[in-house]
């Protein structure tokens, strides 16, 4: 009993980071349509770039995370503004352009920090609670409540902001909303920002809890999909859903499958899209091309 | 126009053709020329491949720079036989199919011999086209599985996985007294060696391990291992995987509530392993290693500061190992007078060289080294414990 307690509790605290990073490509792809590759490689330069503010600028550690949600916001826009002229003309090229960009943030991420990451000590001292034999780490309570910030504050200015019901507008139908005067352009940027500021919040809180380096958007990234995709690609709810469920399954595969967990886990996540193809909240899916 | 032009398709094409035929002769020239700097004049080419980036390239990192800190001072004394020796880097992202790809370009350009890999994986999937291609090729691995290759170009620069963990296991069980030993080990090459030698070596001695967990190379988090690992109350377990993910291992089960020491091979004894994991955290690891500190002995120290003054950065036991084994391979081809392909791997199967790990003398399985010291984490440093 302990032991499967204490296997949720780790899976948990991993499960947020998966729904963070699930969030951000739900983000984009209701909005635009469109599967952001670079998003998990956004994800590792938001982790250095909190690691750096906060282990060599010796900034605290929530600025140095929020500077870190800034820089790589804007690397989204950049991405969104280059990416914005094949826009509704070839959704293919989008896609392979998202690959590209996930390569060169790599091959930047080695050339400015190098090849061999960094260890980012835990921000928060105090020691792990002991909760009827079970210990949770103070750390990932902080992980747990920040993702859950995130989630309700996206689905505040998503359901409650004008600019949020523009950007549900445009998902709906892009045209229609072009016709009520919505700019659809600044819309998408918005969307691609919003998503990699969530990127660099996943990357930033994981930092502590694993080892930062070039090849971490992999390890976020692979989950992350899988999150998006077992929740309902498009959906926040399903994200949120999705990232705690891969989290979870993984932690109990691990213990139960050790050296096949890896297998076990992607066996039952393949299991659970051919049963449900549109994930657990499987919306309508948007389809632009 | 456009049909104008028709006929003249198959022409093009032979054109093209011939172009393309002279492009690759143009291409293969400079092979041809460095194929005459391969073996009477010209720099020595030696190549290292390592992980240059990736989880592992901390391991490539010290391994180029201990190879080329060897390689600079042979340099400086005027090289070998009057010619330079020329070190290239070649990153094998860690992974044994970029390697073997590797394996057969330096085979094609003509390298007499290579440095590397520190990663066992790479290097078993590198053997056989380099025992093809007769390069000898001197490896920081030291997973069992290497001996196993049985090629006569494949050496080790330290002790293998079975000496690391015997040494090990009869420190725990015979000086320490431990009855109880956890052991959590992963599936990758090296971590399923540490396992196989450490339980052996272990159950050799009577004691078998209460609880054996396995991990995937790229898990990230132990929690049901840990917990189930910490049920059974250990006096100390044991980690077989590398750096990183020990780091992380040993960082989860703190938090997770779990006192006993760890111990394990070389990668508990590296600086990667003790941020990871944090300096608290990692008090009183047991570590079997060839090289424990830059301090056992005067040649150590002149490493040292030899490496610190290039680098900035204090030498450990990857660096060292590979300086080792860069100059077993430069004295073999000095004795050898530059000799290539298989005289050079007797060559360096007959030099006796007395280096910082030790002293090498190889056996027919390619291990020179066949002890290690056992050290304990102390304030963040590894202190012998004799």
């Amino acid at each position: 009993m302990q032991e499967t307690l204490q296997t949720l509790v780790g899976g948990l605290s991993l499960g947020a980071v998966y729904a963070l990073v699930a969030l951000g490509f739900s983000l984009v792809y209701r909005t635009m349509g469109l599967v952001n590759f670079a998003h998990a490689d956004i994800a590792m330069i938001g982790a250095y770039a909190a690691s750096t503010f906060y282990l060599t600028a010796k900034l605290p550690f929530a600025l140095a995370m929020v500077l870190s949600i800034l820089i790589t916001g804007a690397i989204g826009l950049v991405i969104e503004r280059v990416l914005r002229p094949l826009e509704n003309k070839d959704f293919d090229l989008m896609l392979i352009g998202t690959i590209g960009f996930g390569i060169v943030l790599q091959a930047v991420a080695i050339l400015i920090w190098g090849t061999t990451g960094r260890a980012v000590p835990s921000p928060v001292r105090t020691a792990p609670l002991d909760i009827l034999g079970v210990r949770v780490r103070t750390y990932d309570l902080l992980v747990m409540a920040v993702t859950a910030l995130a989630v309700v504050g996206l689905g505040f200015f998503l359901a409650r902001t004008k600019r949020g019901a523009a950007m549900q507008a445009v998902a709906m139908d892009h045209e229609a909303a072009t016709a009520v005067g919505i700019d659809v352009g600044r819309s998408n940027a918005l969307a691609f920002a919003i998503g990699a500021g969530l990127a660099a919040l996943a990357g930033g809180l994981v930092g502590p809890m694993l080892y930062v380096d070039a090849s971490l958007g992999g390890a976020l990234g692979i989950k992350g999909f899988a999150a998006a995709m077992l929740g309902g690609f498009g959906s926040i709810n399903g994200a949120v859903v999705g990232g705690i469920l891969i989290g979870v399954l993984d932690s109990y595969t691990a213990g139960h499958f050790q050296g096949y967990s890896v297998l076990a886990t992607f066996l039952v996540f393949t299991v659970a899209i051919m049963i449900r193809p549109m994930g657990i909240f499987g919306e309508r899916t948007v389809s632009r091309a | 126009m456009p049909r104008n032009h028709r006929p003249s398709a198959p022409r093009t094409t032979l054109v093209g053709a011939v172009a393309l035929a002279a492009a690759l002769a143009a291409c293969s020239a400079p092979g041809d020329d460095s194929d005459k700097a391969g073996s009477d004049s010209g720099p020595i080419k030696i190549a290292v491949v390592d992980a240059r980036s990736g989880q592992l390239s901390s391991l490539g990192d010290w391994e180029y720079k201990g190879a080329k800190l060897a390689v600079d001072e042979w340099n400086k004394k005027g090289g070998i036989d009057g010619r330079k020796i020329q070190l290239k880097s070649f990153d094998d992202q860690g992974d044994p199919t970029t390697g073997t790809n590797l394996a057969r370009k330096i085979a094609a350009e003509k390298y007499i011999a290579m440095i590397g890999t520190a990663e066992s994986a790479v290097t078993v999937a590198m053997a056989p086209v380099l025992q093809q291609a007769e390069i000898p090729n001197i490896t920081s691995g030291q997973a069992d599985a290497l001996v196993e290759q049985k090629s006569p170009f494949l050496f080790l620069n330290g002790p293998t996985s079975t000496t690391y963990d015997t040494t090990l296991a009869k420190y725990l069980i015979e000086e320490k007294g431990y009855k109880k030993i956890a052991v959590i080990t992963n599936n990758g090459s090296f971590g399923k060696g540490e396992h196989d030698a450490f339980t052996k070596a272990a159950g050799d001695l009577g004691v078998k391990a209460v609880t054996d967990q396995v991990v995937t190379t790229d898990q990230k988090d132990f929690s049901a291992a840990l917990t189930a690992i910490r049920s059974k109350k250990p006096q100390v377990v044991f980690i077989g995987s590398e750096e990183v993910e020990a780091g992380l291992i040993v960082k989860q089960a703190r938090d997770l509530g779990i006192t006993a020491p760890f111990a394990g091979a070389a990668p508990q004894g590296t600086p990667v392993f003790i941020d990871t994991a944090g300096k608290a955290a990692v008090e009183g690891t047991i570590v079997s290693s060839p090289y424990l500190s830059n301090d056992s002995s005067p040649a150590a120290q002149k490493f040292a500061a030899a490496y610190k003054s290039a680098y900035g950065e204090e030498a450990e036991l990857h660096g060292a190992k590979a300086y080792d084994g860069a100059n077993i391979l430069l004295t073999a081809l000095k004795t050898s007078k530059v000799a290539t392909g298989k005289k050079l791997a007797d060559a360096i199967r007959a030099t006796q060289y007395d280096g910082l790990l030790g002293q090498f003398r190889y056996g027919a399985d390619g291990v020179g080294i066949t002890e290690t010291s056992i050290g304990v984490i102390q304030d963040g440093k590894l202190v012998r414990q004799d």
